[in-house]
């Protein structure tokens, strides 16, 4: 049986939510637009997840880059200003062209962990070579 | 506007400082963009952070927020941070020069060693069959002038006295001893001696032949194996070709 150490186990998951945290901030931000901060609390709080901060930034950087989402700073009377991000019409369209997939693939991972033990008993991996 | 207290400002501006550090790739302006949205961030979240101690409540900002590290790790691909596949382009660069600088001449120089080998291993062999030929042609000649001699010894001495055949000194006197047809013998004999190495010499020289062909094939062969290794590491799509060619369940 192999064995996973903690720390493999933790980057494991931390690949895993980098590629999901960018359909995530999309939408989150396709209804309502949001700076940094309160960004991470909705993430945060919907998702009960605990997430570094500082890593939704970049990701921000790069869909303002390819143009998914807008920005717009605004004055803050409690503070520095703020950053806001809305989701273009472009970036809303990919969303809804990525949900079905990100959809498709919950459904497996699910119908893994839903799947009786028993449907594998009896097979076995076999490889041929040439 | 923010109302840090000091020793909270002095450390938040530290961790800018870092990150700051980590963005120096990256164009000025969007260096001044992320880091007001950091601070703005820091600000917003030490605001809302619970807590009595200042430095504490900071503190658990910073590590909410991330190592500046991971903050612009892997994320800012077209600023060129210190990730990604770009990060290698200033690597290609001076690669790129070192090759053109060395590597170019010395391909040239090691091409121009590997002609020079083959070029006086092919002159080793022609000199070698020249040589033997040069041998089998005095013993041949050697053998007809006994048999002239021999046979037809009037032939001979009119040859000597026209000059064609010169003979003189103790090698004449030598023969001057013996009969005309002795003195054929010993030609015959002398020119069948050098025959003989001629022959031999043509025998050993196959074998030298080979060994040269063996050589220059080997070289060969060499040279295009690293061909097609330099080949196959410029197209990446050649590599990892699955050895496998069938996955089924049974």
């Amino acid at each position: 049986m192999v064995e996973y150490s903690e720390e493999g186990k933790d980057r494991r998951i931390t690949q895993l939510r980098k590629g999901i945290l960018e359909l995530a901030i999309m939408g989150v931000l396709y209804n309502e637009r949001h700076y940094g901060y309160s960004l991470v609390r909705v993430l945060c709080e919907r998702g009960s997840i605990a997430l570094k901060e500082g890593t939704i930034y970049p990701i921000l950087a790069r869909l303002d880059r390819d143009g998914l989402v807008g920005s717009q700073w605004v004055e803050s009377a409690q503070g520095p200003p703020r950053k806001y991000y809305s989701l273009t019409a472009s970036g809303r369209q990919l969303f809804d062209e990525l949900s079905p997939e990100f959809d498709a693939l919950v459904s497996l991972v699910r119908l893994k962990r839903e799947a009786p033990e028993q449907a594998h008993e009896g097979k076995k991996l076999v490889i041929r070579k040439a | 506007m923010n109302n840090y207290p000091e020793v909270v400002a002095k450390i938040a501006n530290d961790y800018l400082d870092r990150v700051k550090a980590q963005l120096r790739l990256v164009p000025v302006r969007e260096q001044a963009e992320f880091l007001a949205e950091i601070e703005s961030h820091l600000y917003e979240a030490y605001q809302q952070m619970a807590g009595e101690d200042d430095v504490a409540r900071i503190l658990a900002v910073l590590r909410n927020f991330g190592e500046p590290a991971e903050v612009v790790f892997e994320r800012l691909p077209h600023t060129m941070a210190r990730s990604g596949k770009k990060r290698n382009v200033p690597l290609y660069i001076v690669g790129g020069i070192f090759i053109a600088l060395f590597g170019i001449p010395l391909g040239f120089g090691g091409l121009g060693v590997l002609v020079g080998i083959l070029a006086a291993l092919a002159g080793l062999l022609v000199a070698f069959c020249t040589t033997a030929g040069s041998v089998i042609l005095v013993g041949a000649l050697c053998v007809l002038l006994g048999l002239v001699q021999a046979l037809f010894p009037a032939l001979f001495d009119s040859l000597v006295a026209h000059g064609v055949i010169q003979m003189g000194g103790p090698v004449g006197d030598f023969l001057d001893h013996f009969t005309h047809f002795e003195q054929g013998l010993m030609f015959i004999l002398f020119g069948s001696v050098w025959l003989a190495c001629g022959w031999g010499m043509l025998r050993l020289g196959r074998y030298l032949f080979r060994g040269l062909r063996f050589l220059a094939m080997l070289l060969f062969d060499r040279t295009r194996r690293f061909a097609r290794g330099v080949r196959g590491k410029l197209r990446p799509e050649n590599r990892d070709v699955p050895r496998v060619n069938h996955v089924a369940a049974v």
